[in-house]
């Protein structure tokens, strides 16, 4: 078996939107996935970016289905597991482009685990948190970000817990990238993409995403008043088709504090929360340990065990 | 005092866990081969790091094995026991392996701590017929280990069991410096060497005992290893070409990724410590996707962990290379002991139907090239395929013709003797692919998508009822193509016997030298034994029906009403009443001279 990594990510002919279609998504009409989705693609014509060098990596969910659709290499994994297999990717082969599609059950439920440690790890990848706020695919169960009092299949009389804050979460597990963006503001959503897919590390996405047919209330993407965009010259534009009906909070990506303060809000604030170019990645640090080694014959492995 | 010559004789040396019993057996051990003698060496090691001393728990020792012709297990009984103190030796007393006139030396440096419990076990030794040659060090000598610590009575053992087994003290002492030389300060050095000599000295003036066994090993053609299990496995997966080696830490399978944490960079291989034991196959996947040959090690409850994995990798069509390291189960049951009763696990896991290959290790030779053999089928059939270890052949280790090496690039390079060794054929091609493309990525315009949902040839999810069939046979197909490939299995003893005794990987040295001795013993049994264990080839039935009884012998526990793992598949298989005539749990190898004792006991002699 041998690798194929002569490729760059230059591209023969222009790449468009319909070059990335694959059929037709199974989602629900309304679903915010279709515009993640849409994004995605967008985001890789806009900078033009190599299908052929590009892998979608996902876990179970209506989020998992998402690199079915794309067409790029696709990883449609198992459930909770998408970061474990994406590190593979990113080891073996770091010349391709790492796209990690997970839901809010995916990544901070069964997979809780390895999400803590891919944001630690700090590889090079693109990950993107579908947050519809509950299971979906497996019909309205309780989710660890469900609002609280929401009532689902698993806790009909309204979900129990506060909800887990996943932007906090990356922050105080030492994320070096942390973004919010929504699947209904798609040139945000698509310039989210583009300073994630910039970031050399584990580039986290959160995105608010509706669900209409299990809980049509849980983002009213209708009116602007209950969010605001993060604004800073080194940040995220806010999206300029609303920008001027939102609120707009001034925030520097490397004040870790205020990301703190801004993250911990009862306000949803979508933008770039904070930005440390200076983490080591896990997957550079791997490499270099075989750079710097010093190289030995293979043919003499077996000689330090020799009787002599 | 006379020199009594033995052609095979077994010794241990039994201390509290962190005093230096495996390191004097590792110097001993290397000065026996390189005097010509053949010799087999387990340790044994306790489950926790360092248990409070001279507790049962604490046992900490090496068994010995020394013969003057080549060896391929522990043995039978050991004929001579020097233990630290009376706990270690009444602990491993209990365990029933020493021979009826088995000589047992003991300190009696700890009397004085217990005298009680001293009189007790001196007079177990002697109620078992043993003779017991009680000692104590010297006030002056103990001054000694006292002053570097309280650690060199290992050296003062390694003393006692050189002059008993007739080794010259020059040529130990050039052993220790060699072990010792660069780590040690001179002056430590020099009183490891004082101690050492103390040892040797007092035995020859004290110890009635003097052994040799002639030194019969061809000590000049070949170039000689002395290496374990789990070292000649990780060297292994260097030789086969694997890039990635993706694990967590768990006993007995962590060796070989300190061995490869070591060595890999060196050979642009690089190791990673995953979080949990789900993610270290994950990332494995992840790297063979694209293309990049990798492993995972483990044992067996990571291979429980493992198994969500195991099913989508079949399905995903993505190669894969495991290692099982087994261990006493299930749960944690004795992280520390051997046993082989994974067997199931790895065969038919995880939900859903199976496909995958399961190839089984005998010895340390196997070790090195069972990653090349287990890379083959991987790439070949695209599906997960074991290599099944355990823990006594992990940590034994023994001196070998130094193995070939491959430097295996890619899977056309594997030489033909590897497919010999473990009595398989080539693959024939075509071999059917439930998805018409396996491109990796980064193959231009070769966008493609796996998935653990069912699909289509195209790759395109499909739920449709003919769909799923297809895939079932194409994976069921790539199994019955290992089925058609794989040969007679390796056979021991006469060409025509009564009983036919079968086992599959640790198990093999115990059931030779077992039919070498039937042989001489004119014992109508011989004997089979599977490298690879799942599939089964497709003869087998034919070669049970000639006999008219076939036992299984395995480190998995069986009764009359439920056969152990290796029983059930053969029966299963073949439809013969294949029985287990050893399936016992003891977490102890099997002793070739049970399997002997249990054919005459069937034969009626």
């Amino acid at each position: 078996m041998s690798t194929t990594n002569t490729q760059t990510n230059s591209l023969p002919t222009p790449l468009t939107v319909k070059e990335l279609h694959t059929e037709n998504p199974r989602w629900c009409t309304g679903c915010g996935d279709f515009g993640i989705v849409m994004g995605v693609k967008r985001f890789m014509v806009d900078k033009q970016i190599n299908p052929s060098m590009t892998v979608n990596v996902s876990g179970i969910g209506c989020s998992g289905r998402a690199p079915n659709y794309i067409n790029t290499y696709g990883v449609h994994g198992i459930h909770g597991r998408p970061i474990t297999l994406a590190l593979g990717l990113a080891l073996a082969r770091p010349d391709l482009n790492v796209f990690v599609h997970s839901g809010d059950g995916d990544a901070l439920s069964i997979g809780g685990n390895h999400f803590i440690h891919g944001v630690n790890k700090n590889f090079k990848c693109v990950f993107m948190l579908y947050d519809n706020e509950l299971y979906a695919l497996t019909k309205s169960q309780t989710s660890p970000t469900t609002r609280k009092g929401h009532p689902t299949n698993t806790q009909p009389k309204g979900t129990y817990l506060e909800p887990l804050n996943a932007v906090r979460l990356a922050l105080g597990i030492g994320a070096s990238f942390v973004a919010s963006t929504a699947d209904w503001i798609p040139d945000h959503l698509t310039s989210t993409l583009e300073a994630a897919y910039a970031h050399k590390g584990f580039a986290f996405v959160h995105i608010s995403q509706r669900c209409p047919h299990f809980d049509p209330n849980n983002f009213d993407h209708k009116t602007t008043n209950w969010f605001a965009f993060l604004k800073h010259p080194q940040g995220i534009a806010p999206d300029k088709r609303i920008a001027d009906k939102t609120e707009l909070v001034e925030h520097d990506p490397h004040n870790l504090e205020n990301a703190f303060k801004l993250a911990c809000d009862s306000k949803r604030y979508f933008g770039l929360f904070y930005r440390d170019e200076n983490k080591l990645s896990y997957d550079e640090i791997l490499r270099s340990q075989v750079k710097a080694a010093e190289p030995k014959p293979r043919s003499k492995i077996l000689d330090h065990y020799k009787l002599e | 005092m006379t020199t009594e010559t033995r052609h095979v004789t077994r010794f241990e040396l039994l201390m509290d866990a962190g005093f230096g019993a495996q390191k004097a057996g590792d110097i001993l051990v290397g000065a026996f081969a390189k005097m010509g003698k053949f010799v087999y060496i387990e340790p044994m090691i306790p489950a926790e790091i360092s248990p409070p001393p001279r507790t049962k728990p604490a046992l900490s020792g090496v068994v010995i094995r020394l013969a003057d012709f080549d060896i391929t297990n522990i043995g039978n009984d050991t004929d001579l026991i020097l233990a630290a103190h009376e706990v270690v030796l009444d602990r491993r007393l209990d365990d029933e392996e020493t021979n009826f006139n088995c000589q047992v030396i003991l300190d009696m440096g700890d009397k004085t701590v217990n005298e009680e419990s001293y009189e007790k076990i001196c007079k177990r030794v002697t109620k078992l017929g043993y003779s017991l040659y009680p000692f104590n060090i010297d006030p002056e000598v103990e001054a000694i280990v006292k002053k570097i610590g309280g650690k060199g009575k290992n050296l003062y053992y390694l003393g006692m069991l050189s002059c008993i087994y007739n080794m010259p003290n020059d040529f130990l002492l050039e052993e220790i410096k060699k072990t010792f030389g660069k780590k040690l300060k001179e002056e430590v050095m020099d009183q490891n060497i004082t101690l050492f000599m103390h040892g040797y000295n007092y035995a020859k003036q004290n110890i009635p005992l003097s052994y040799d066994v002639p030194s019969k090993a061809d000590r000049t053609d070949k170039e000689k290893i002395l290496i374990d299990g789990n070292t000649s496995l990780g060297m292994g997966i260097i030789d086969a070409g694997v890039k990635l080696f993706s694990g967590y830490p768990i006993t007995p399978a962590s060796s070989i990724m300190h061995t490869l944490a070591k060595e890999f960079p060196s050979y642009g291989g690089m190791v990673h410590q995953a979080e949990d034991e789900i993610a270290a196959i994950g990332t494995a996947l992840g790297s063979y996707y694209g293309g990049v040959p990798a492993v995972t090690c483990t044992s067996g409850p990571g291979l429980s962990l493992k198994q969500e994995f195991l099913g989508y990798a079949a399905v995903a069509e993505i190669p894969l290379i495991i290692v099982d390291v087994q261990r006493s189960g299930p749960s944690t049951g004795m992280p520390t002991k051997t046993e082989q009763s994974d067997l199931p696990a790895a065969i038919f896991g995880c939900h859903g139907d199976n496909a995958k290959v399961v190839i089984s290790v005998a010895n340390v030779i196997d070790c090195f090239y069972a990653p090349q053999m287990a890379r083959y089928i991987a790439e070949k059939l695209r599906l997960p395929v074991f290599i099944m270890s355990d823990f006594q052949t992990a940590n034994s280790y023994k001196v070998i013709d130094k193995p070939q090496v491959n430097e295996i690039t890619n899977i056309d390079d594997i030489p033909d003797f590897v497919f010999e060794r473990f009595h398989i054929n080539k693959l024939s091609e075509p071999i059917e692919m439930v998805r018409a493309s396996q491109v990796n990525p980064g193959t231009p315009g070769g966008m493609r998508r796996i998935t653990g949902l069912n699909t289509d040839k195209s790759g395109s999810v499909n739920y449709f009822a003919g769909t799923n069939h297809r895939s079932h046979e194409i994976r069921n197909e790539k199994i019955h193509h290992i089925r058609r490939a794989l040969r007679v299995p390796e056979m021991f003893g006469p060409p025509q016997a009564e009983i036919l005794v079968v086992g599959w990987g640790s198990t093999r040295g115990a059931i030779e030298e077992a039919m070498q001795n039937c042989e001489k013993e004119g014992l109508s049994a011989a004997g089979m034994h599977f490298r690879i264990v799942y599939p089964l080839p497709l003869m087998l039935k034919d070669i049970f029906s000639k006999y008219k009884k076939v036992f299984t012998v395995e480190l998995a526990y069986g009764d009359e009403l439920k056969p152990a793992p290796l029983a059930m598949l053969l029966r299963n298989e073949t439809l013969v009443d294949v029985r287990p005539m050893i399936s016992r749990a003891t977490g102890r190898p099997i002793r070739p001279r049970n399997i002997k004792d249990k054919i005459k006991e069937f034969l009626g002699k």
